[in-house]
């Protein structure tokens, strides 16, 4: 008997498998497919390049899991997190893991959802294969990070301090907005947006991290996910394709979704870019050229192109984005700095080394707005002050994030926009987050802002240590500068001259 | 002022395994770019970027299907066309 | 737009003006082309603290950790962009400071 071809195989195993019910209205099963307007004729158009069935799928994600975990009992052998380039790196991955890892398992569940409410076979079995792929990029960050739980701290509690704490609101929020809008929403702001238009924004920028700082378990777990990722951008290119090319009425809901996701994503980035460019011992890049070469070339000039055929444009404040470049990882490393007494990782005065690099790479604006303030910070410290914010900060009713972002063009003067809804007022960052709450006003009204909540009463009582236990945040351990950190006199101890390695 | 040239291509794991489908890749597309960078190998193309069943199986010494170049990729720039037993086509669509 | 929604779709507010009682919430910035400060603070207050107090309890308080600020020196006072007449004695409802209203001063 003749071998059947991959596709073949495929459609045997998918779409075959599906039919349309007679027993009952199709719109019975498939609930929640239609309230956004999205005008879908025929699913089986839906194409899935890489024709996974179920065995090929399963055989191979073992073997990545193998070859991980493989790493990760070697690495854990040879007291491997002895290797890195200083402990003053991990504070990276703690924000990975307090802001990024439920997100991986808040995708596990959505895909899940999506599994069993797209209409499309073809689109059913992708979303399966992505829910299976976030539930395991979920568990394999926990087991990778967590051999450094052992000997440092802030990676103890990562699932309350996702839940509870200020900075961790951002990406929260973030995800929170895509599970509860519509499906074909969460697509193009998930699998679109922030799985094929920002993607290497987001993880080439930690797993090369990691990679140039002797992190090898986050480097293998990073390759591990990165061949998933492949898939998953798949989906999202697909997904836009798809819903452009079933009915021209798709094209302004897609264009509004692109737009809105774009600067939410932009938006989220802010804490990728200052870990690029200020908590890496070893720098990789700046998040300037990053943002140069995945953004501006690759998506601006190879993307967006394409997508024109539709009728899609760039997304709107795009100008903006390209605008802060310069600027945004700065500002917001000064706004981490500021509150590292409330914070679950350290931040630390900057040297003259990375103050050079930052010059360089950054020539139009570091010398001139950012470098003086660094320059009187490490003066304070020297002089055994903090320079920390004494009271809690400004927050965008949309991304969440400390009003730090200036007026574009002007990084002198922070931006402010304010609306005022059914008799109250919201503060917004950018033009960017006031469009996206001009159109969902009565979505982001909802909003739980940390410091809000603080002021309610909410936050475990109104000082700070209360909040921070409420937080799970240990005094002095997890919070303040490296300079004065448990991780670091744990760090200097090691690799004593004449000490004895390991703990 | 030039204009910018859309390049598609693909970014695979710099490993053992990877190294005769990277050989194949290059014998089979005459035009691309590879460079590489710590752990990775980033391939680039003016062209439609193919791979080959085949010409990897003759640089692999054994038998390989192209479900297992999922093992090897990264990161891709472009549209997969094609993705069947023989071959794996990554290129801009329009 | 209208958003899509599967049923009805209106929401209160966590942090509303009801939610806080006699206070409210006050967010006052400071203008400096250095920015030392972040970003804008926000503060909760009684509606009916008299500014003079609010001024030196909660803005001299936060300000003051800048070695460079001068408390005698904050002018140009405004909300939302108007001009605003800081009598110390005034409450802020009587100034027209509501709840989560914008103030911004600058110290030349």
């Amino acid at each position: 008997m003749k071998k059947l071809s991959m596709r073949e195989r495929y459609n045997l195993l998918t779409r075959d498998l599906d039919w349309t019910p007679s027993y009952v209205d199709p719109a019975e099963v498939y609930p929640f497919s239609r309230y956004e307007g999205i005008k879908i004729h025929d699913w089986d158009a839906w194409e899935d390049p890489f024709r996974l069935t179920v065995d090929a799928y399963a055989k191979y994600q073992a073997e990545k899991d193998k070859r991980l975990y493989a790493v990760l009992d070697s690495f854990a052998q040879s007291q491997g997190h002895l290797g890195i380039s200083d402990a003053s790196y991990l504070n990276a991955m703690k924000l990975f893991l307090q802001g990024v890892t439920k997100l991986e398992y808040a995708a596990h569940r959505h895909f899940a959802y999506l599994a069993r409410h797209l209409d499309g076979p073809g689109p059913r079995f992708a979303a399966l294969c992505q829910s299976l792929d976030e539930l395991r990029h979920a568990q394999t960050q926990i087991h990778t990070l967590s051999n450094y739980n052992k000997y440092y701290e802030g990676f103890h509690s990562w699932p309350k301090m996702h839940d509870r704490v200020w900075y961790l609101s951002v990406p929260k929020s973030f995800f929170d907005d895509a599970m509860t809008a519509g499906p074909f929403e969460f697509l193009t702001a998930i699998s679109f947006s922030f799985e094929y238009l920002l993607t290497n924004l987001l993880f080439v920028p930690f797993m090369s991290g990691a990679s140039f700082n002797g992190d090898l378990p986050t480097m293998t777990f990073g390759f591990s996910a990165q061949s998933d990722e492949s898939r998953h951008m798949t989906l999202g290119l697909e997904v836009i394709k798809f819903l452009l090319e079933q009915d021209e009425a798709n094209v302004p809901i897609v264009q509004g979704w692109i737009d809105k996701w774009f600067w939410r994503g932009h938006r989220l980035n802010a804490l990728v870019a200052q870990m690029m460019d200020y908590m890496l011992p070893k720098k990789v890049m700046s998040w300037k050229e990053a943002f140069e070469l995945y953004f501006e070339q690759q998506m601006m000039q190879g993307l967006f192109p394409d997508l024109a055929y539709y009728g899609i444009t760039p997304p709107r404040h795009v100008e903006h984005a390209i605008l802060e470049k310069d600027i945004v990882s700065h500002q917001t490393y000064w706004v981490l700095k500021q509150f590292t007494f409330a914070a679950a990782f350290h931040t630390w005065e900057v040297d003259d080394d990375s103050m050079a690099w930052l010059s360089a790479q950054y020539p139009d604006t570091f010398d001139t707005y950012f470098k003086p303030r660094l320059l009187k910070s490490r003066e304070q410290a020297a002089n055994g002050m903090h320079s920390y914010f004494l009271g809690l900060p400004q927050l965008c009713q949309v991304c969440q994030i400390p009003m730090l972002f200036t007026e574009p063009g002007d990084p002198t003067t922070i931006c402010f926009r304010h609306r005022e809804y059914k008799g109250e007022t919201y503060h917004m960052c950018s033009d960017g987050c006031q469009w996206i709450f001009d159109r969902e006003p009565e979505k982001y009204i909802q909003a739980w802002l940390p410091v809000h909540q603080i002021y309610l009463g909410n936050c475990g009582g109104p000082s700070v240590p209360e909040v921070l236990s409420w937080y799970g945040v240990e005094e002095g351990v997890d919070n303040h500068p490296y300079e004065v950190s448990p991780d670091r006199k744990s760090w200097d101890e090691w690799h004593a001259a004449a000490g004895v390695a390991g703990k | 002022m030039t204009t910018a040239v859309r390049l598609c291509g693909v970014d695979l794991q710099e490993t053992e395994s990877t190294r005769a489908i990277v050989e194949a890749i290059e014998a089979d597309n005459p035009e691309i770019t590879v460079r590489h960078v710590p752990g990775l190998v980033k391939i680039q193309s003016v062209n439609p970027v193919v791979i080959k069943r085949e010409s990897v199986e003759a640089r692999l010494g054994r038998p390989w299907e192209t479900h297992e170049f999922q093992m090897a990729i990264v990161s891709y720039a472009g549209h997969i066309a094609e993705w069947d037993d023989d071959e794996i086509v990554i290129k801009w669509e329009h | 737009m209208t958003i899509p929604a599967l049923g009805a779709y209106e929401f209160t507010p966590l942090d509303g003006a009801a939610a806080y009682g006699d206070d409210q919430l006050v967010i006052v910035h400071r203008e400096d082309p250095r920015l030392w400060f972040c970003a804008a603070a926000t503060f909760r207050a009684p509606r009916a603290m008299p500014f003079g107090e609010f001024k030196a309890a909660m803005i001299d308080g936060w300000c003051g950790s800048d070695p460079d600020y001068d408390p005698a020196a904050a002018t140009d006072w405004r909300v939302f962009d108007e001009p605003l007449d800081v009598d110390p004695s005034k409450t802020l409802a009587e100034l027209g400071i509501g709840h989560k209203a914008l103030v911004t001063f600058r110290t030349p």
